[in-house]
């Protein structure tokens, strides 16, 4: 049958409607109670994506040309690794992490692996001194920060200093 | 005129080499932000509070600074939107409509070199707004009760049915899965948890920025990859940048969808509880019924890059009126430039420019100042950002992934967040294969929870008497405008629809 | 900066320490110092640790910059679970928190977790409930408002900034049941989204009422846009606010104090908590500190190590018996 994407995705619509208003009925209701509650909404809004998911089931648009399989298991690949970059980012380190991440990527959107693996590091440590150096976000830490800071503290120390010998004032 | 010599004394404070210094590095930094995924004007002002602190600025340099980085993250967020279908920050959402399409077309340049000027006009406008109308256009802000905020976001969400897709249903069903998005958390009427699945993570509901940047820019990476680093442009061969000058008939062209979108817009920012997305919001959506006679918006229509970005940024001045008038907030940015002036021993409210009219007009003159820096940034720099294009996607998309989560990570320090956003990437990349188009989705997110809140807040006040939605002649102004303007044109507009469709279906696929 | 100013400061600096070694004998010397705030960058709870951190560093209490990390989530449920989980015995970490994180522990909102798992370090200062009304309003006090809304609990919406069962919220009914009314739940509370817009629709009309912090109200007090019928502090505040009466003295006992201040890791060491103690309280009686408590409309709350215990125990004592009794907890 063609159009079967859109019409399974109606059904997923038609499903994801009926969940709503299935949690919606458990939320408990306190004894403070506005007028309307805090169900209804959820309901009318599950409402509308039900009368939705019907219209796309009753007229479907053209079949999407879906990725070959191979296609697939290339993003559900990078998929894990950004999960797994999601979760080892505060226990590796930003620096770290980012610039294997980063690599990883380069090289499956067809860098040469030794270009991907420059891409990932000039990446990481460019995303680290804007962010960090330059805006003063609090980044995961990691081992290798110090290889960026200090160079980049000693600069910025020197510019300091340059600068309050020219202005003459007294630092502080 | 009593504020022309208020706003000339401005200047005389303005106008120092150290405030036109930090007038420069902010409207420098605010771009920056606003161009990165995942940092919009809000973060940027609040994540640089402490380098103003650590300067030792005193108010009204520190003012000039993170002013200056608001205006400036509001040009900044049409860049990444124009070149790259990636919102910078939420304003700029509406700008990836038309702005993307027409960089595809080749016209990266006109496209970025008029939003730029629309910026300005939407800004410089909203500053003399500022200037004259402050004080009355409080008044405006207190006619909206909760009432009245309904009957806005009911119409800014009539409005969507005219927007980006050629299939209302899906349209629909994207509006109605953001709103459901905006469900999660925990309920402020009453207290109680929903749809949070008994995690304490998303007790304070998603934020939309994890949305925007996973639905957007992770999704896009993630077309990257499907297609082998090449992107989803069937025979795309070379990039062309586009002239870096907008043609003087582009200019004419443009000239009232500016006017409107800044009309718009400002009015939408001076609304505490409205701001800058609804601005750009309804400044888009109401061109797009005026002015789309050929079914050009969409595909490209350079009207259609004009009125969002005239409309954010003339919003983000209107945004400034409560502030400084009520000492309310208007939006989240600034909500933190209300602390910070808190923190600078200053009270904002009615008496802020009888008190410290310094600050005041210091602040709007470095606003004129800032806005024609920026205006002077922009434009030559048109030609540096375009050739962001040219760097080959296999560097540039891991660059836009790795600057994602950074941008969430940096600002909330929260590994969940990223594993929402990764979902909200595999969401966006199923959804766009099918055609649902994401913009309804994220202003779902963005207006679905004020929109119950506020039904749910007059409703309350008269106790579930619901004539009360329709009890002052603004908001049955507002429900006309919605129902008229938009909703009957769409019941009409079924009779006529299929042939529209038809023709669309047999043009070669350059929209999206 | 002027020479004088300068040596002034090295002055007091140079004092400071050499006093220093003597009056912190104790073990613990701070290393890598952090301060978590459990909110976005650019929150309360974000700005009481951006203040407390640049105070701290210039005092020179710490060494080197204090770091300041956001960690947002489950309306700080998600930092105070990590601080129990995985640093619990960190000795340089501290985290900002307010009578919000108090109420939330009180109510169950942060599952699994309780007051009793971290140790509470100092209060750095407290925000005092306000009552006001428009003012062209014909209510005039406290009694006035409780008794209209005793005939009528209808006629009277009382707008405020936290969501149901929030501190703005729980003021009002702890002021009621002082009051003497009995069924607080027939009280129509509004939530808005921060004391400033729910100030606006006060003006704008749509409420009765407004329940809030005097910092939400101050602006509005200088220019006499609404009136404060009743401040919920122990006495009556300096400054603008002096003027207005507290509940107390109107014969309705409730003190609604926002207070601000930290926790640190119930794991950590007794000479680390003995330094921390030290050090906020020494933040605390800087002047520094008393600039940013005045600009911020922040009254004195200066209670450290045990008196804060206690006091956080008995807030989360009080909000519990009240929410279980008008039905938010079971």
């Amino acid at each position: 049958m063609k159009q079967i994407s859109d019409r399974f995705f109606g059904i997923v619509g038609l499903a994801v409607s009926a969940l709503m208003v299935w949690r919606a009925s458990l939320i408990q209701e306190s004894f403070i109670q506005d007028p309307l509650g805090p169900k209804a909404f959820p309901v009318v809004i599950a409402a509308i994506m039900a009368l939705a998911s019907i219209a796309i089931i009753l007229r479907p648009d053209e079949e999407p040309d879906w990725p070959v399989p191979g296609k697939l298991v290339e993003i559900g690949a990078s998929m894990i690794v950004l999960i797994a970059y999601a979760q080892f980012l505060p226990e590796a380190g930003f620096v770290i992490s980012t610039a294997l991440a980063g690599a990883y990527l380069a090289w499956r959107l067809g860098s040469r692996p030794l270009e991907a693996c420059v891409a990932g590091v000039v990446i990481s440590i460019g995303i680290y001194l804007v962010f960090k150096k330059t805006l003063g976000l609090s980044l995961a830490g990691g081992p290798l920060d110090f290889v960026i800071d200090y160079p980049v503290d000693l600069m910025v120390s020197g510019i300091a200093a340059a600068y309050h010998s020219l202005t003459g004032s007294g630092g502080q | 005129m009593d504020s022309l010599q208020s706003l000339a004394d401005g200047f005389a404070i303005a106008l120092t080499w150290q405030n036109l210094g930090l007038a420069l590095i902010g409207c420098f930094l605010g771009t920056i932000i606003g161009a990165l995924p995942g940092l919009g004007p809000s973060n940027g002002v609040a994540i640089l509070i402490p380098l103003a602190f650590s300067l030792g600025l005193p108010a009204t340099p520190a003012l000039i600074l993170l002013t200056s980085v608001y205006y400036g993250a509001m040009y900044g967020g049409r860049i990444s939107s124009i070149l790259l279908n990636i919102p910078g920050d939420e304003p700029a959402l509406m700008t990836t409509l038309d702005g993307y399409p027409m960089a595809r077309k080749g016209q990266a340049g006109e496209a970025l070199a008029i939003s730029g000027i629309a910026s300005f006009v939407g800004a410089f406008f909203a500053t003399w707004g500022l200037v004259f109308l402050a004080p009355q256009l409080v008044k405006v802000a207190l006619l909206f009760g909760p009432a009245e905020y309904f009957a806005l976001f009911t119409l800014a969400f009539a409005t969507l049915g005219g927007i980006a897709s050629r299939n209302q249903a899906k349209a629909a069903f994207a509006a109605a899965l953001g709103l459901a998005i905006a469900m999660i958390g925990v309920d402020g009427q009453t207290g109680v948890p929903r749809f949070t699945f008994g995690e304490v993570h998303f007790y304070d509901g998603i934020d939309f920025l994890v949305a925007i940047v996973g639905l957007f820019a992770l999704s896009e990476v993630f077309i990257f990859l499907e297609h082998g680093g090449k992107g989803d442009a069937k025979g795309e061969t070379k990039v062309k940048l586009g002239r870096i000058t907008p043609p003087a008939s582009m200019l004419r062209e443009t000239s009232g969808s500016m006017a409107r979108g800044t009309l718009l817009g400002f009015i939408a920012g001076v609304l505490p509880g409205a701001g800058a997305s609804l601005g750009s919001f309804i400044a888009y959506s109401f061109e797009k019924r005026l002015k789309d006679r050929n079914g050009t918006f969409g595909k490209g229509d350079p009207r259609g890059v004009a009125a969002p970005e005239a409309g954010n940024n003339a919003a983000a001045g209107g945004a400034l009126v409560p502030m400084l008038a009520l000492g309310v907030p208007g939006s989240g940015t600034t909500a933190v430039l209300l602390a910070m002036l808190l923190a600078l021993n200053i009270t904002p409210g009615p008496l802020l420019f009888q008190n410290n009219p310094d600050v005041v007009w210091g602040l709007i003159a470095a606003l004129f100042i800032g806005n024609f820096m920026l205006l002077a940034m922009n434009i030559p720099m048109v030609g540096l950002f375009v050739r962001l294009l040219l760097i080959p996607p296999r560097y540039l998309m891991p660059a836009v992934a790795m600057i994602s989560f950074v941008g969430i990570y940096g600002i909330s320090g929260s590994t969940f967040d990223l594993m929402v956003m990764i979902a909200f990437g595999v969401g966006g990349w199923v959804l766009r294969k099918l055609d649902v188009p994401l913009v309804p989705v994220i202003m779902g997110v963005l207006l679905g929870d004020q929109m119950e809140k506020n039904l749910r807040r007059a409703l309350t006040i008269s106790d579930g008497d619901i004539s009360t939605l329709f009890a002052s002649p603004l908001s049955i102004g507002l429900w006309t405008l919605a129902i008229v303007g938009f909703i009957l044109p769409l019941i009409v507009g079924r009779y006529f629809r299929p042939k529209l469709a038809d023709t669309a279906k047999n043009e070669p696929n350059i929209g999206d | 900066m002027n020479f004088l100013a300068i040596t002034r400061r090295a002055i007091v600096i140079g004092a400071f320490l050499a006093v220093a070694p003597l009056s912190t004998a104790n073990a613990f010397e701070p290393g890598n110092t952090e301060c978590i705030a459990p909110a976005n960058a650019g929150g309360g709870w974000d700005f009481t640790c951006r203040q407390v951190a640049k105070t701290l560093q210039d005092l020179k209490l710490v060494p080197g910059t204090m770091q300041v990390t956001n960690l947002a989530g489950g309306g700080g449920g998600v930092a105070y679970a990590e601080v129990i989980n995985k640093r619990n015995d960190d000795n340089n970490l501290i985290v900002a928190a307010s009578s919000a994180t108090s109420t939330r522990l009180a109510q169950g909102a942060y599952p699994g977790n309780d007051m009793t798992q971290v140790r509470w370090l100092a209060s750095v200062g407290a925000d005092y409930g306000v009552i006001a009304v428009a003012k062209d309003s014909d209510i005039n006090t406290l009694p006035e408002l409780l008794a209209k809304i005793k005939a009528d609990p209808t006629s009277i919406s009382v707008a405020g900034g936290s969501a149901v069962g929030g501190w703005d919220h729980l003021k009002v009914l702890l002021a009621a049941k002082k009051g003497g009314i009995d069924d607080v739940r027939t009280i129509k509370y509004v939530a808005f989204d921060g004391g400033g817009e729910a100030v606006t629709q006060l003006l704008a009309g749509s409420v009765q009422a407004f329940t809030g912090d005097a910092s939400e109200a101050k602006g509005f007090v200088d220019s006499g846009d609404i009136k404060v019928i009743a401040v919920l502090a122990p006495e009556r505040l300096s400054g603008d606010f002096a003027s207005f009466p507290t509940a107390k003295e109107q014969g309705i006992d409730v003190i609604g104090a926002n207070w601000r201040g930290f926790y640190v890791p119930g794991g950590m060491s007794d000479d680390a908590y003995n330094y921390w103690v030290d050090a906020v309280g020494k933040v605390y009686d800087s002047q520094e500190w008393k600039d940013v408590m005045a600009s911020n409309g922040l009254a004195p709350l200066n209670l450290r190590g045990n008196d804060f215990q206690a006091f956080v125990k008995e807030s989360v004592d009080s909000i519990q018996a009240l929410s279980k009794e008008i039905g938010l907890i079971k």
